[in-house]
């Protein structure tokens, strides 16, 4: 029993010490740095909270925050709803179902980065792909607002296929019996989607928020390589802003302490979102039972 | 037994391309002279034995087992400024006997990446081939070392650093020392399409239009705005059937944008004199003080002019890169663009521009109007003010100061900087090497051959207006002062952002250069007032 348990811990250990190493110890490494103005060449200064009270007066930061929030409202939403219209659409019978789930997932493999270039050529605005074909000028990434649109528009095309899958999967375990009853009492489609289908897709869509949403909030490389956070701070999300202060400015405090307020966001986000999700999946057992 | 024969062939092939590869990077001659053979193209570049110094000889090889790191902006082998290292290294390992690796890096990364490696002590770079604005960031920590022991030294390969302006010599010194081996001079010009501004046919209409002569070649900002705005919008050349731009520039934030303005702003801002003082040879930081300049009226004014000039250009050039604006000039399609030597060797490469022959270029131009920043008012001057600028990043070999071989990577840069590798790199555009020093420059000015620049496909007329402007560029009575104290990236990028602003219509001049003096305090007070100081005075040669 003893030499079991022994065998046990050696199971553990490796895993033990890969997750104390790469994740436990860089998360209080990077507290502690949050707690101090650090600069290459001169010893580091312990200011308290004073890098987070900065944040809460630089008006950059503030600016990523919104930015930041912006894309991830802008950008989870659309993609939520354009997920669940596609995997609706393919959900039934049709030619080629496979070959076009298969296509229609594939910009999940391409890298981001490569995205980033990829569109930067396509919203070239002196005859880009778009504006080409389209016979028009539209400023794509030299103006503000157009400038964070496109950011959104390369962030859903690489991650609408993502939700799709999720909906798709959601949308084959809702038994067949329930649509049959349905259509004993009406005839009208939005009806059955809304009484029957929607309330089954309710875990699906609360865990595709939950999942875009802590992903979107750390959107770096599609910003970083299609606008490079501009023209101006337009599409300066938090996650460049903190690199650029740690990494380009060796500004090691303040990033960490950006980092930090980034995760608890995300955390506070995964909490809410957790909760739902459990009062989600009672209400279906109770249901179901 | 055919596998057998199969293997023999392989073993053979390999051992006959072994033995072709070496000795393929030299020739040597009876006088000691030897011909360096570059990489791929296999072009000859002979150095005499005096040049190549008294430690390399026909088998010497002093290094021998040897390896260094050294680190270069990722542009691969026949790109600007990592292209001449790969052409060099098989001629340089053989001259050594040392083995060079060489780490591409993207220019954002560079100085991050090379630093952070510094700091942890894991030391796995010999040298940097790094933009003057990180010398600050290198030098103060001790990252660095001085080298002007080795440029005395007889026996690395033999280079001159009186060759520099003193603009120049200044960006690659500390404090009277020299820490960089010359490589690239980079400053901004004028560049413009000579075959319209000189045409009289254009003159003429330009005239009947506006009722002025045009001020060609112009001599102040304003007069390239008022040509720039005469052009903007028109046909004028018949490369395609849209009309055309009157200038381009390249503000995509985060990049180079802010170089554009730093140029400009220097003849309302900088007045020459023999003292260095808060007015005078003076651009960014109150040397007494470390109070940031940067909202100072002349430095509002060029930034109202740069606007200005700015919307004669394709409103795209808000998100442009450099690479994407110099594409716009080389197609024909802007009447000026200003910028580093690059353009003017590209404009011959005709694969890619469509207006060889057809360049015109000086010294960027003046402002009659100067502030001076002692008496607190505007200045009048006799003649537009015009002050030089080396812009850019100069891109020179440093040492670390961790290296195990820091003779060795002398060797390489001493090799790079010696008179006909730096001629070869200077007559092809694609190095990215640019112009600066007197070698580079054709008699009575300077001592190079307009052979050497004919034979690599420069248009004779195009050739005398480039290197007549970098030479009154570098050789000015005024120049922009460089930054490039501790955090230099960071007050530079608070700048370009609020450039970029400024060229989206979000702030006014004003107020981008309010808000620019108010981070730039704030930068300054949490590095350190009184260590920033004393770094400025030191890089701009300040003495109380």
């Amino acid at each position: 029993m003893r030499r079991a348990a022994r065998v046990k811990w050696i199971f553990i250990l490796p895993a033990s010490l890969w997750v104390l190493a790469f994740t436990v110890f860089p998360f209080f490494y990077g507290l502690y740095l949050s707690l101090f103005n650090v600069q290459f060449g001169v010893e580091d200064q312990f200011i308290g909270l004073g890098n987070y009270t900065r944040a809460f007066e630089d008006s950059r930061a503030h600016n990523s925050v919104i930015i930041t929030l912006i894309f991830v409202f802008a950008g989870v939403s659309i993609q939520l709803v354009l997920g669940m219209l596609v995997a609706l659409l393919v959900n039934r019978p049709m030619p080629f179902r496979s070959v076009l789930r298969a296509l229609i997932t594939l910009p999940l493999f391409a890298t981001p980065i490569a995205v980033g270039f990829l569109f930067f050529t396509i919203f070239y605005e002196e005859g880009g792909l778009i504006n080409g074909l389209l016979g028009v000028k539209i400023p794509w990434l030299s103006t503000p607002h157009f400038a964070l649109l496109s950011v959104i528009i390369v962030d859903t095309w690489q991650w609408t296929p993502f939700c799709f899958l999720l909906f798709l999967a959601a949308l084959q375990g809702i038994p067949e019996e329930y649509y049959e009853a349905a259509a004993l009492e009406t005839t009208n489609n939005w009806k059955i989607f809304w009484h029957v289908t929607l309330p089954f897709l309710q875990p699906t869509v609360i865990l595709v928020i939950l999942l875009r949403v802590t992903e979107s909030v750390k959107v770096f490389d599609i910003p970083y390589t299609l606008t490079t956070g501009g023209p101006g701070v337009a599409t300066q999300v938090l996650s460049m802003f903190a690199y650029r202060a740690g990494m380009r400015f060796f500004d090691f405090g303040y990033a960490s302490a950006i980092s930090f307020m980034v995760f608890i966001i995300v955390m506070i986000m995964i909490f809410s979102l957790f909760g739902r999700i459990r009062q989600s999946f009672a209400g279906s057992e109770r249901e179901q039972r | 037994m055919k596998m057998l024969k199969t293997l023999g062939l392989l073993l053979g092939f390999s051992l006959v391309s072994s033995l072709a590869q070496a000795g393929e990077g030299l020739k040597w001659y009876s006088d000691g002279s030897v011909d360096l053979i570059t990489y791929q193209d296999r072009e000859v570049i002979h150095l005499s034995k005096d040049q190549l110094g008294t430690m390399f000889g026909k088998g010497k090889q002093p290094f021998k087992g040897k390896k260094i790191a050294i680190t270069v902006n990722n542009s691969g082998p026949k790109g600007g400024i990592s292209g001449p290292l790969y052409r060099l290294r098989p001629a340089w390992e053989e001259l050594t006997g040392a083995k060079l690796e060489i780490v591409e890096m993207p220019l954002a990364e560079q100085l991050s990446k090379t630093m952070f490696d510094l700091r942890m002590g894991s030391n796995q770079y010999d040298g940097f081939i790094e933009g003057a604005w990180y010398m600050g960031e290198y030098v103060t920590p001790g990252y660095i070392i001085p080298i002007d022991d080795y440029i005395a030294d007889p026996g690395f390969p033999q280079w001159d650093p009186d060759w520099f302006p003193p603009s120049l010599r200044e960006i690659h010194q500390w404090d009277g020392k020299y820490y960089a081996v010359l490589n690239d001079s980079d400053g901004q010009v004028l560049y413009w399409r000579q075959d319209i501004l000189g045409s009289k046919e254009w003159q003429t209409r330009y005239k009947r239009d506006t009722g002025k002569d045009m001020p060609h070649p112009p001599q102040t900002w304003q007069d390239v705005i008022d040509i720039a705005k005469y052009f903007d919008g028109k046909n004028w050349d018949d490369n395609d059937p849209d009309p055309d731009d009157g200038i381009v520039m390249h503000f995509r934030v985060n990049e180079q944008g802010m170089f554009h303005f730093m140029s400009l702003s220097a003849s309302f801002v900088v007045m020459g004199g023999d003292t260095v003082d808060r007015g005078t040879n003076n651009y960014w930081f109150d040397p007494d003080t470390m109070e940031p300049l940067i909202n100072q009226p002349g430095h509002v004014r060029a930034l109202e002019t740069l606007y200005e000039l700015s919307q004669s250009g394709p409103a795209a050039q808000a998100a442009w890169d450099l690479g994407t604006a110099w594409d716009w000039f080389l197609r024909g399609k802007s009447i000026f663009v200003f910028s580093w030597g690059d353009v003017g060797s590209l404009v011959q490469d005709e694969s890619r521009s469509k207006i060889k022959g057809k360049l015109g270029a000086s010294v960027l131009p003046g402002s009659y109007e100067v502030y001076d920043m002692n008496k607190n008012r505007w200045v009048r001057m006799d003649k537009p003010n015009i002050a030089g600028n080396t812009t850019g990043g100069s891109w020179q070999g440093v040492i670390s100061a961790k290296s195990k071989n820091p003779e060795v990577v002398y060797s390489l840069y001493a090799l790079m900087a010696t008179e006909p590798v730096s001629m070869w790199n200077v007559n092809r555009g694609w190095t990215g090497v640019d112009p600066g020093v007197q070698i580079h420059f054709l008699p009575p000015v300077g001592t190079a051959s307009v052979m050497g620049y004919l034979k690599e496909d420069f248009h004779e007329r195009d050739l005398f207006y480039y290197l007549d402007a970098y030479h009154k560029n570098f050789f000015a009575d005024t120049m922009l002062p460089y930054l490039r104290i501790n955090g230099t990236e960071e007050y530079w990028r608070a700048l370009d952002q609020n450039l970029s602003e400024t060229m989206i219509g979000r702030m006014t001049p004003q107020e981008a250069l309010d808000s620019t003096y108010k981070e730039w305090q704030s930068i300054t007070n949490r590095r350190g007032k009184a260590r920033q100081l004393k770094q400025y005075q030191q890089s701009i040669g300040y003495r109380h």
